[in-house]
């Protein structure tokens, strides 16, 4: 699957990484997929999951050691919308 | 209305709030609100419309700022006896540079009208104004140890349906303070389509405690007719 947008969330810190993300999502009709170029550590342990509680899939993630040191990829499908509101 | 880096930034912790995102802090970043009242209900309010990413604010208040409004957050000793639109824009100003703030002006054109803290005629004449031109509005004003918010989406049962009297007991400061945060709360939500089918509501404040009523329509009440018109 080719990703629909590509997002680098390295320049910033939790909570920023997350939101860049699910904004790009947001841009993205069901089933189109996002690259998300992020550092390992903190941000891949919580992104793919902030991602999967929100109804989206976690299609790939490798490093990618091409785009620096500690860089990886990760492709994240986008889910059904979910029941929002209050 | 593209959200810019700097209010992504601020707003980051609010964009990921159930129903919010990226449109949601964009209608707000659209809205006008009109602020009528600028002492201790209205001062929470303003600065947390501010702070939510609320576009434009207009100050609705010439009368001067007294003894009374220490409690309003806004009005600091050394500026009583200034007008409290003014007084209030820079206070707004002072939190926040991404906020276009000002005195409100005739014939300028809001989306949304907030009445924090004014008098009972007052409240239900600026009411009944916004219910006519088609804007969605909350009412709110403290009384005692609480208060009462009211909120009026376009087409809804109007204030008038929903008042009830309060028991006229001059306010706490705390009690002002909770329910013009309370106000900001449900205009944010008004306006940033958060909640997807607002209904009419009333949310009276007792010693602190919540609770809300939706608002049923008073049988005859004109807003029947309004509202049926605007009906899509």
């Amino acid at each position: 699957m080719i990703p629909r947008a590509r997002i680098d969330i390295r320049p910033f810190a939790c909570p920023l990484t997350w939101v860049k993300t699910r904004i790009a999502l947001e841009r993205l009709a069901e089933g189109e997929a996002l690259e998300v170029l992020l550092a390992e550590g903190e941000p891949l342990e919580n992104l793919p999951r902030s991602a999967a509680e929100e109804g989206h899939r976690l299609l790939a993630a490798e490093p990618a050691p091409a785009e620096g040191p500690g860089a990886w990829r990760i492709v994240l499908v986008k889910g059904a919308p979910r029941e929002e509101g209050i | 209305m593209a959200l810019s880096e700097r209010r992504i930034a601020r707003h980051a912790r609010q964009l990921l709030l159930p129903g919010m995102g990226e449109a949601g802090q964009e209608r707000l970043l659209a809205a006008r609100v009109r602020v009528v009242g600028a002492g201790p209900v209205a001062g929470p309010a303003l600065l947390y419309l501010a702070a939510a990413g609320v576009g434009t604010l207009w100050v609705d208040d010439p009368d001067p700022s007294s003894e009374a409004d220490a409690g309003a957050w806004i009005h600091p000793p050394d500026g009583w006896g200034r007008p409290r639109s003014a007084a209030a824009v820079e206070a707004v100003r002072e939190v926040s540079d991404l906020v276009e703030v000002g005195v409100a002006r005739p014939g300028a054109r809001p989306t949304a009208v907030l009445v924090a803290g004014a008098a009972q005629e007052v409240a239900r004449a600026v009411a009944e104004e916004a219910r006519l031109l088609g804007l969605p509005h909350v009412v709110a004003d403290a009384d005692g140890e609480g208060g009462a918010v009211t909120v009026v989406p376009v087409g809804a049962p109007c204030y008038a349906c929903a008042f009830r009297a309060g028991h006229g007991a001059e306010a706490t400061p705390a009690a002002t303070a909770q329910v013009g945060a309370l106000a900001a709360l449900e205009m944010v939500l008004l306006v940033s389509g958060s909640v997807q089918e607002p209904a009419a509501r009333r949310i009276e404040v007792v010693r602190g405690q919540p609770v809300a009523r939706a608002t049923l329509r008073l049988p005859g009440c004109a807003c029947a007719g309004v509202a049926a018109r605007l009906a899509p």
